[in-house]
């Protein structure tokens, strides 16, 4: 038998695709059929909103706690007036069908959020910058605008659906680029939901002290300040500026005729 | 530092970290593989004249002398740019384009070694020439990942007693 001397032959075994136009299409690719997942389900949330009235769901979530709120105890007199206020604010919107409930966390960070049932979390931080009723009436009218459209679900389906996209995308590098882009992409709705909740907070703050002075003094102050922006970093990446808010606000004011002046309610504690 | 600082942070450790690991990983990459496919050419045209077969019997017009086995293995790693893009292509699947030309500087890098090991002991042949693969210990923690592949290629070296001159050819 004859040796016949050869060379391996190229391009059999490897494809002649350059790597970049590979890693192009794929990324190209796969972002298109994520964002199309994304939209997806964002849009079955509505659907089941839409089929789940508050009503069952304020039955469905009735005496819920979240496991990881780590609350301060029960006798804190400021729990009672916190109560108090949102109890008042709440009977400014008459047709709620949510019983409210407050819980304070001990969180450094100044926040407020709205849970499924009425629950409504107020953070430590938040606490200790309020200073007159008036501010904490109007975070906690903001939170009853987001009951109100109902942006509470929306944004724990949004999160259930990043969690279930997160375990099933294999690949941790995959899914935090994932994450990150459907979270930039949501925030555009999320700063809308912010606006109109502000607006119903506003309204009903007008309703309970009869004017809407010091309501966004709060804003204010961090507008001003740059003391605690470390902490507002987390707080303005899904709300509006503090600078925007407030112009939004003085000028729904205006439009509606609410008073600027009158006397503001001190802290009791 | 003003949010703006903080954000701009964390957008560069978010996108512009993994982005400029992802490049800087391609552009090494590239020049590795290219160099190491240029010494490859090299000494496959070097060493063509060498029959090396994988026939399991010797080929019985090779006047065999003497013979021994002979081996010739690496080890290779993926960079995170190849990495990456095949995790991408795991999840729609396909062919992992990025991969196949280090599997194949793998493949032709061992058997490149063998006959390096055959001739610097004088043989002039190999026959019965096997490659196998095996996947290197996990390079995470969580059992994830793969620190590299092995590939090994052997065969049996044999001496003609006649430097190599087919019998064929000489009838």
């Amino acid at each position: 038998m004859r040796h016949v001397p050869r060379q391996p032959r190229e391009g059999i075994n490897v494809s002649d695709t350059h790597p970049l136009v590979e890693a192009g299409t794929l990324v190209v690719g796969l972002t298109a059929i994520f964002v199309a997942i994304v939209l997806f389900l964002v849009f079955l949330i509505e659907v089941v909103l839409y089929f789940v009235p508050a009503e069952k769901e304020a039955a469905l979530f009735r005496d819920w706690l979240p496991i990881d709120l780590v609350t301060v105890s029960p006798d804190d007199e400021r729990l009672d007036q916190a109560q108090a206020l949102i109890d008042a604010l709440a009977a400014q919107w008459q047709d709620s069908p949510y019983k409210f409930r407050v819980e304070i966390d001990q969180s450094e960070v100044a926040n407020a959020m709205a849970l499924p049932g009425g629950l409504i979390i107020v953070t430590d931080g938040l606490l200790e910058q309020v200073e007159s009723e008036n501010e904490l009436a109007f975070v906690l009218g903001h939170e009853l605008g987001h009951y109100r459209n109902r942006d509470h679900l929306r944004a724990l389906g949004r999160g259930v659906v990043l969690a279930l996209l997160f375990t099933v995308t294999t690949g941790r590098d995959v899914s935090g680029i994932g994450i990150t882009v459907s979270d930039l992409a949501l925030r555009g709705f999320s700063r809308k939901q912010e606006i109109a909740a502000d607006a119903f907070g506003l309204g009903v703050v007008n309703a309970h002290y009869g004017h809407v002075n010091e309501a966004w003094r709060l804003f204010q102050r961090w507008d001003e300040g740059n003391d605690d922006r470390l902490d507002l970093a987390a707080y303005t990446s899904t709300h509006p500026q503090p600078a925007d808010r407030i112009e939004r606000l003085e000028e729904l004011a205006w439009i509606e005729g609410w008073d600027l002046e009158g006397q503001v309610t001190g802290l009791g504690w | 530092m003003d949010a703006d600082t903080l954000h701009t942070i964390e957008l560069f450790l978010n996108f512009g970290w993994p982005l400029l690991l992802l490049m800087t990983a391609y552009f090494i990459g590239t020049i590795i593989e290219r160099n190491h496919f240029r010494r490859i050419r090299k000494r496959e045209a070097e060493y063509q004249s060498m029959p090396v077969v994988t026939f399991e019997t010797m080929p019985n017009d090779w006047d065999a002398s003497e013979s021994t086995l002979v081996t010739g293995s690496i080890v290779v790693s993926l960079d995170y740019f190849k990495r990456v893009i095949a995790g991408l292509r795991g999840i729609v699947g396909g062919r992992v384009k990025t991969y196949e030309p280090l599997l194949d500087r793998a493949r032709r890098e061992a058997l490149l070694r063998m006959i390096e090991d055959a001739r610097e002991q004088g043989f002039d042949g190999v026959y019965n020439v096997r490659l196998e693969t095996s996947r290197l210990a996990n390079s995470r923690g969580d059992g994830q990942g793969t620190a590299g592949v092995e590939m090994l290629a052997f065969g049996t070296a044999v001496k003609m007693a006649s430097r190599f001159a087919p019998r064929a050819e000489r009838f």
